[in-house]
């Protein structure tokens, strides 16, 4: 097991010329120790980049899961799933922690040291903050945040957790209002709130370059802290992500409301810089890791296309559409992503035919896909060891537009990658162990608190 | 002079171990890097202008007993007094990133002394988390081979702890995990931690929190400098 927190630090400023023979000197070390370390911020399912670590195997997959009203106790729930490869319970649940309610569960994420994991309720607005670290195969509920809507200003849908240093960021979907204006929110380590930064629109724009419009949506959140810059994408607020899939798509003007944009930050000073038309609701932000690659994918879940945002030759932050996901008019809706450590293999996910596809995209400008695989009747979620060897998909994407009867598979399934195909390890059913609809899988391990 | 190479030696000396530690976990997996084909070979970002933003306070600072180089007890929240604080946890048999945090600190200590409003504002501490082996006398020593000769240098001090009874609630105070490394065997020279830095107004509040990337002296020096603008403006 290896396991190692690495700094990031990447700006390599004028101030070395100004300090003389021993910090040149100095100044040549950290490059070079930012040429060596880059490669290894590379996490597990493109984790934030300020968290050690798994770089050798994962022990533990904590699944947050939705409760199914009449499944065991209904209540949302994180589950943990054993994948030491030598125990007795590999590929077994092996603990389950409820809370007490449903809230549609779906997103969260590890603070910087690792020793929290925060899982967000998409309707309650509730933050559910778990102790990982003292017990990895036993996580416990210490701590829930209930006032998040009244703390924050009126921001609703908490759903990414982002560990930036001493903190969290929360990314929203909506407001009190319901509606998809949404914000990003700062809370310290323990539970405190910080701050509230709003997703900027064309009336408070906050200064931003806007290519077409600002539309104020929020989904995911992500940092390439080298570059200072921060990139949000959009999705839609609780009126629609909370209604039937089935009645939303009939309602011509509920789905005029998703988002279309994606915002770069300066991450620093969390100000708003540009906003890029990325039609079709971008989802999910995926940052290369090599220390050149200045560029993120991002998936459109109405529209089926893969996006490339990139820093250009001319230093100028661009956005373009670099491939079909599937074939778009059957709207496969892309969901998930995860791109490997060496930034040369992008996963994605499409829920509605449950297809894993895998695409080259050493030439990021020209992603090709490689293979591809049906998973179940519907899939969402990806997880990506840090080696790239072994896959993990669930196939809940939420409570209300998940699919009905034979297809309602509720799953997860674990594969390994050799480059070449997916092969199954093991698979657990989500109904079967009263357990519910699994959405956000995250690893953990014993060795990231002793070494 | 001496001190000066001291300086740069031990640096490189520490880098260098960082470096072949390093090695290990890059392994074979090699990244699909683009190297850039012109000159450009820069990290830097451009700067906010001080001022044009905000910094939120994120917790109290805590205080807690601690002790000078000479061996002297103070309550460190007296020492956050009077000035703006950038406090470092470290500890002086580090291998990696506590050298590196002590070199970008010391670039700061120097680049401070550009501006003397910065210089006589601000205050740097240095605090172990290993008062076991870090007594008065070995961080008086690091203290020797880190801290600024330049005139004008704000001020940098190096603290410890009596104990690690003393030292328990600070940690726990400044989300601190610290642990020996399980992967060293019987020998508990090294230690689990992950590096943070604060950044503390002069009324005990943490206004941010620095990893190594973002303790880049020029950024540090203009967060001070937006702190500043703020006490000569209403305040918080």
């Amino acid at each position: 097991m290896s396991i190692r927190s690495y700094p990031d630090h990447s700006e390599l400023r004028g101030w070395h010329s100004k300090l003389g023979l021993r910090s040149a000197l100095s100044g040549f070390a950290l490059a070079m120790f930012l040429t060596n370390a880059t490669p290894t911020l590379s996490d597990e399912t493109c984790q934030s980049p300020y968290m050690p670590k798994i770089t050798g195997e994962e022990e533990f997959v904590y699944v947050w899961t939705l409760g199914v009203e009449g499944l065991g106790d209904g209540s949302d729930k994180l589950v943990t799933i054993d994948v030491r490869k030598d125990s007795a319970t590999f590929g077994k649940v092996i603990d389950a922690d409820s809370v007490g309610g449903r809230g549609e569960a779906h997103h969260g994420g590890f603070t910087d040291d690792r020793r929290h994991f925060w899982a967000a309720g998409l309707d309650d607005s509730k933050i559910y903050i778990f102790d990982v670290a003292t017990n990895p195969a036993n996580p416990r509920l210490i701590k829930t945040i209930s006032n998040f809507v009244e703390e924050t200003g009126g921001a609703a849908g908490p759903h990414g957790a982002y560990a930036l240093p001493g903190r969290m960021l929360i990314s929203t979907l909506s407001n009190k209002s319901r509606d998809g204006r949404a914000a990003l929110v700062e809370y310290s380590n323990d539970g405190k709130y910080v701050a509230t930064h709003w997703m900027p629109t064309d009336k408070e724009n906050g200064g931003a370059k806007i290519e077409k419009i600002a539309d104020g949506y929020g989904y995911d959140a992500r940092v390439l802290p080298r570059k200072n810059v921060m990139l949000t994408s959009s999705f839609t607020g609780l009126d629609n992500y909370m209604r039937p899939l089935g009645d939303l798509i009939k309602d011509a003007n509920a789905m005029k409301k998703f988002g279309q944009t994606m915002v770069l930050w300066d991450f620093h000073a969390r100000k708003p810089k540009q906003v890029f038309h990325v039609p079709g609701t971008p989802l999910e932000v995926r940052w290369a890791w090599g220390p050149y690659n200045n560029y993120a994918f991002t998936s459109t879940a109405l529209t089926s296309k893969l996006w490339l945002v990139y820093e250009d030759k001319d230093g100028q932050w661009k956005a373009k559409e670099v491939a079909d996901i599937g074939d778009p008019s059957k709207t496969p809706l892309p969901v998930d992503l995860s791109l490997s450590a060496d930034d040369k293999t992008l996963f994605v996910d499409t829920f509605m035919d449950g297809m894993a596809r895998v695409f080259d995209v050493s030439d990021p400008h020209k992603p090709k896909q490689i293979y591809e695989k049906k998973i179940g009747s519907q899939v969402n979620m990806v997880s990506q060891s840090w080696d790239g060897k072994r896959l993990y998909y669930t196939s809940s994407l939420l409570a209300n537009w998940d699919k009905g009867g034979k297809d309602n598979e509720q799953f997860l399934k674990a594969y390994t990658w050799d480059g070449q195909e997916l092969k199954p390890r093991f698979e657990i059913d989500f109904t079967a162990e009263k357990l519910g609809r699994p959405h956000l899988m995250s690893f953990g391990s014993a060795s990231l608190y002793t070494n | 002079m001496l001190v000066s190479v001291l300086r740069t030696g031990l640096t490189l000396a520490l880098l260098a171990f960082s470096f072949a530690a390093l090695g290990h976990d890059v392994g074979s997996h090699k990244p699909a890097i683009n190297t850039p084909k012109d000159s450009r070979l820069e990290f830097a970002f451009p700067l906010p202008v001080p001022g044009s933003y905000e910094l939120p306070p994120i917790m109290n600072a805590a205080g807690g007993v601690v002790l000078d180089e000479e061996g002297a007890k103070h309550e460190l929240a007296d020492l956050l007094r009077d000035r703006i604080i950038v406090l470092a946890f470290i500890y002086t048999r580090c291998g990696d990133v506590c050298p590196m945090a002590s070199l970008q600190l010391s670039a700061l200590q120097d680049l401070a002394t550009e501006t003397p409003e910065v210089a006589h504002g601000v205050r740097l501490l240095s605090m172990s988390f290993d008062p076991d082996y870090d007594t008065p006398v070995v961080i008086k020593e690091h203290a020797r081979i880190w801290r600024s000769q330049k005139k004008g240098a704000p001020e940098w001090r190096f603290l410890t702890a009596p104990d690690r009874v003393a030292l328990a609630p600070l940690l726990v105070a400044y989300n601190q995990s610290i642990g020996p490394k399980s992967d060293k065997g019987s020998s508990t020279s090294e230690f689990y931690h992950i590096f943070r830095a604060f950044l503390i107004d002069r009324k005990g509040k943490v206004r941010n929190i620095y990893s190594l990337d973002f303790l880049d002296p020029k950024l540090v020096v203009t967060d001070i400098k937006t702190l500043l603008l703020e006490e000569k403006g209403a305040g918080r």
